[in-house]
């Protein structure tokens, strides 16, 4: 995300970019700096989820007004910085442009601070009649123009290397999904199929295995059909896409079997895969061995029709299975009640973008949220660092799946503590 | 409104108006007559629903005339009251009703007799079989509710499907979309105003919805494809639609507006080079007036997004509205939390077969929510306004409220008529 906020408000080809520009205006006014000012918007420090290109747009936006009535120039830098230049311009009309922009992300901890108070994170002013603060801006100007040209190599760098977690290519279009879907009907998944194992941690640092997800890789299956293409890239047309590779999953799924261990298995399903035929056979397949099954169901899917997600609940349930609700983020728990979805399972995506340093905004409203969705039933995902784990257990959660959990499940198992 | 057990159940069903209405009857029961039509007992390809219309439309004229009333069941039997003088009429009808069904073998099976169709009641005689009758059928409606409603709704999925066509597949639609790109869709918008509604059912227009009609874009683009057949497809194919929805609002030449409006956007769409570019051109005034309706699927798909998207917005002046809560997911989301400045509740004959706690938990949350902020939509008939009321719901939008609409301006243009005479 940070390379596309790059490409966004990035600099010319030819050197003219706005690092350069703002460095030669604060040289090029030299002595004639009375009623001159300038704010720096620290918007590279926003969590990457609100550093989107076009939410920065639009926070730039905002300071349209002050360019156009005021002698003002706003320079967005790469970095998704703001630097706003004012001469003789009433304060209290820039406060109120950032007072709108900060609104724009009251839920990112950025904006935590009061405006210009001691300890706000999301502005620094300068007074530029005054040598010191002169000197200090042009300082960051030259401080930027550096780290921008040393990112653009990195990217550049980054983009060479292949398999970067953020999938790339250009964005899933219907012409695509088309060829895709073509191409899936025929083509080699299984070898695609991965499993990771969730746990649940107890007392004294004991685990047990809660179950093992079985999943198609995204990024192997890029590579196999659809090369340069971002699966991700357009939400609605990737969750067509799950709908029919869901029936590939259980086709195979069915011919391999459940294995000899003791330990339930999860799967990704649409809702109407669970209502199809495909489902039927796959059922018919596996007998009684469903109790050892977890249907996992975004979050999305659910809310469109929660007539079917609630007759599918159900009618998985009596047979055995048990349903896991999939796709929230840290901070979904807050703005919506789970209990209607009456699922055994809760999964949370762990992201660093949504702790700040204080590591929630709200800290009492989201383990009030956590604790009405009811802790035990969370499986905090995409665990990778141990900070995750310390998040998590901080609210109660004791169900883990991840990069981490991986490496402990491995090191516990040569140990035989799992 | 008083809070009999009856209400509990929301709205009365027709079993429960015939109840009502039986009780009433005991008072003035001399020179009545009943007649029971068992249209149940009919083969189900004979029950369906314009049979059952059909048959009941052919009481009409007695009806329309006072002389009585008429139930029509869960069940689709029909149970006819009326005055003894119209005995000879009803009669006819009858026969009449009969002999739209003459070729099943309900009727086959018994001669001209016709016992097994039409049960008759003089009901000064034979007050208590009507009354056993009665209370036995609002037993049956209670336990039918919960199947009923199940089965309705697959055949009602069937014959959707079957009506609007094949399934859309990616190939279709980005045929579609290309051809979205140059079509003028100006002669597809309609329409539909969200009013308050007075105490003798006046409505007063709030403000009125705009949008493409899917159906009607169908059939100009793709006849015998459902556009809606896939929901992912159609969400996907909802951002064109926005920004074609875009595209005409700021050339007002191409539809007239009046009054406050509201439109369906995506997320994205909000956040797009296309919304900052309407944006622009349109008045703050205009901000005002306008009211930015969002699905709750596209909202949970991206929360991040929309709590940035909306609080731009709504700092420009737009009001946004939550659109697509049901009767499952109402519970589920808290206005104010989303900080969303409306909700749109989507109207369920289902909301009329709640659990008895769930009348309580609704008007909860309405009052929670704020009265003038819910909006329940796809009001279709009178039953989902009473049901709106008993909640507190304030405001209605739906084929019925239009109608109502139509209907009070029938009424201004006949008084404007009337006083014209007067004058005269």
């Amino acid at each position: 995300m940070a390379e596309s906020a790059l490409s966004a408000t990035g600099p010319g080809q030819d050197g003219t970019s706005e690092e350069v520009l703002l460095r030669d205006y604060l040289h090029r006014v030299g002595d004639n700096r009375a009623g001159l000012y300038a704010v720096h918007v620290h918007l590279s420090d926003l969590r990457p989820g609100n550093r989107q290109p076009n939410f920065i747009r639009i926070a730039a936006r905002s300071f349209e007004y002050l360019v156009n009535n005021f002698e003002a120039t706003l320079y967005p830098m790469s970095n998704a910085d703001l630097i706003l230049v004012c001469r003789d311009v009433p304060v209290d009309e820039v406060d109120s442009v950032i007072l709108k922009a900060r609104a724009l992300f009251h839920e990112d901890p950025l904006t935590a601070g009061e405006d210009g108070a001691f300890g706000d994170r999301f502005t620094t002013w300068y007074d530029l009649s005054q040598p010191d603060d002169y000197v200090a801006l042009i300082g960051i100007a030259d401080q930027l123009l550096a780290e921008t040209l040393q990112r653009q190599r990195r990217e550049a760098e980054a983009v060479a290397a292949a398999g970067a977690r953020a999938m790339t290519g250009r964005p899933l279009d219907p012409p695509t999904l088309a060829a895709i879907r073509q191409q899936l009907q025929g083509a080699r998944l299984f070898d695609l199929i991965h499993q990771q194992t969730a746990v649940q941690v107890r007392h004294g640092g004991k685990g047990r295995v809660l179950f093992r997800e079985h999943f198609v890789s995204m990024f192997e299956l890029q590579k196999r059909v659809a090369p340069g293409v971002n699966l991700f890239g357009n939400m609605w047309l990737f969750q067509y896409m799950t709908e029919f590779l869901d029936r590939r999953l259980l086709a195979i799924l069915s011919r391999r079997g459940l294995d000899e261990g003791k330990d339930s298995i999860s799967l990704n399903l649409n809702v109407p895969t669970v209502l199809s035929r495909d489902f039927q056979e796959f059922h018919q397949g596996l007998g009684t061995l469903a109790n050892r099954v977890i249907i996992e169901v975004q979050l999305i899917d659910a809310l469109a029709d929660m007539g079917a997600f609630a007759y599918a609940r159900d009618s998985l349930r009596e047979r055995g299975y048990r349903v896991l609700i999939d796709g929230l983020n840290p901070f979904a728990l807050q703005f919506f009640d789970a209990q209607p979805l009456e699922a055994d399972f809760i999964k949370i995506n762990w992201s660093r973008e949504f702790l700040g340093d204080d590591a929630n905004r709200r800290p009492a409203a989201l383990s009030e949220s956590v604790a009405r969705a009811g802790p035990e039933r969370i499986v905090l995902a995409r665990v990778e660092t141990e900070e995750a784990v310390k998040w998590g257990t901080g609210l109660g959660i004791t169900g883990f799946q991840g990069q981490l959990v991986d490496e402990i499940v491995e090191t516990m198992s040569d140990r035989g503590m799992i | 409104m008083a809070r009999s057990p009856e209400s509990q159940r929301l709205v009365p069903s027709q079993e429960h108006l015939l109840l009502d209405y039986v009780h009433r009857l005991e008072k003035h029961k001399q020179d009545r007559r009943a007649v029971h039509i068992h249209l149940s007992q009919l083969k189900a390809f004979h029950r369906r629903e314009q049979h059952v219309r059909a048959a009941a439309n052919s009481f009409e004229p007695l009806v329309k005339a006072l002389q009585g009333q008429l139930f029509v069941l869960q069940n689709s039997d029909l149970v006819f009251i009326y005055k003894a003088e119209v005995h000879p009429q009803t009669e006819t009808i009858v026969q009449r009703v009969r002999f739209l069904f003459s070729d099943d073998p309900l009727l086959a099976d018994e001669g001209d007799e016709g016992g097994g169709f039409a049960t008759w009641y003089d009901v000064e005689k034979e007050f208590d079989r009507i009354l056993q009758l009665v209370q036995g059928l609002v037993r049956v409606d209670r336990r039918q509710i919960a199947r009923e409603g199940a089965r309705m709704d697959t055949r009602a999925a069937l014959k959707a499907r079957q009506e609007k066509g094949e399934p859309l597949t990616p190939e279709v639609l980005g045929r579609v979309e290309a051809a979205l790109e140059r079509a003028d869709l100006s002669n597809l918008v309609r329409r539909q105003f969200v009013c308050s509604l007075s105490a003798n059912m006046v409505p007063e227009p709030v403000f009125s919805e705009l949008f493409i009609s899917v159906g009607d874009l169908r059939e100009t683009l793709l006849p015998g494809v459902n556009l809606m057949s896939n929901r992912w497809l159609f969400q996907h194919l909802t951002r064109t639609l926005d920004l074609r929805m875009l595209a005409m609002l700021s050339k007002t030449d191409h539809i007239t507006i009046s009054g406050d409006i509201s439109f369906n956007l995506n997320v994205s769409t909000l956040l797009s080079q296309e919304f900052l570019t309407f944006d622009d051109n349109i008045t703050a005034r205009r901000r005002g007036s306008m009211i930015i309706e969002l699905q709750h699927v596209d909202i949970f798909a991206d929360l991040g997004a929309y709590l940035f998207a909306r609080e731009f917005v709504q700092e420009k002046g737009y009001r946004v509205c939550l659109d697509g809560v049901t009767h499952h997911t109402l519970a589920m989301f808290d206005r104010e939390e989303l900080g969303a400045d409306l909700i749109k509740l989507l109207w369920h004959p289902e909301f009329a077969h709640l659990s008895e706690e769930a009348p309580e938990t609704i008007r909860t949350i309405v009052r929670r929510a704020g009265e003038g902020r819910v909006v329940l939509c796809r009001v279709d008939n009178r039953q989902a306004v009473d049901f709106g009321r008993a909640m507190g719901i304030g405001l209605f939008q739906g084929r019925h409220v239009e109608n109502l609409i139509a209907e009070d301006n029938r009424r201004r243009e006949l008084l404007r008529l009337k006083r014209r005479i007067e004058r005269g």
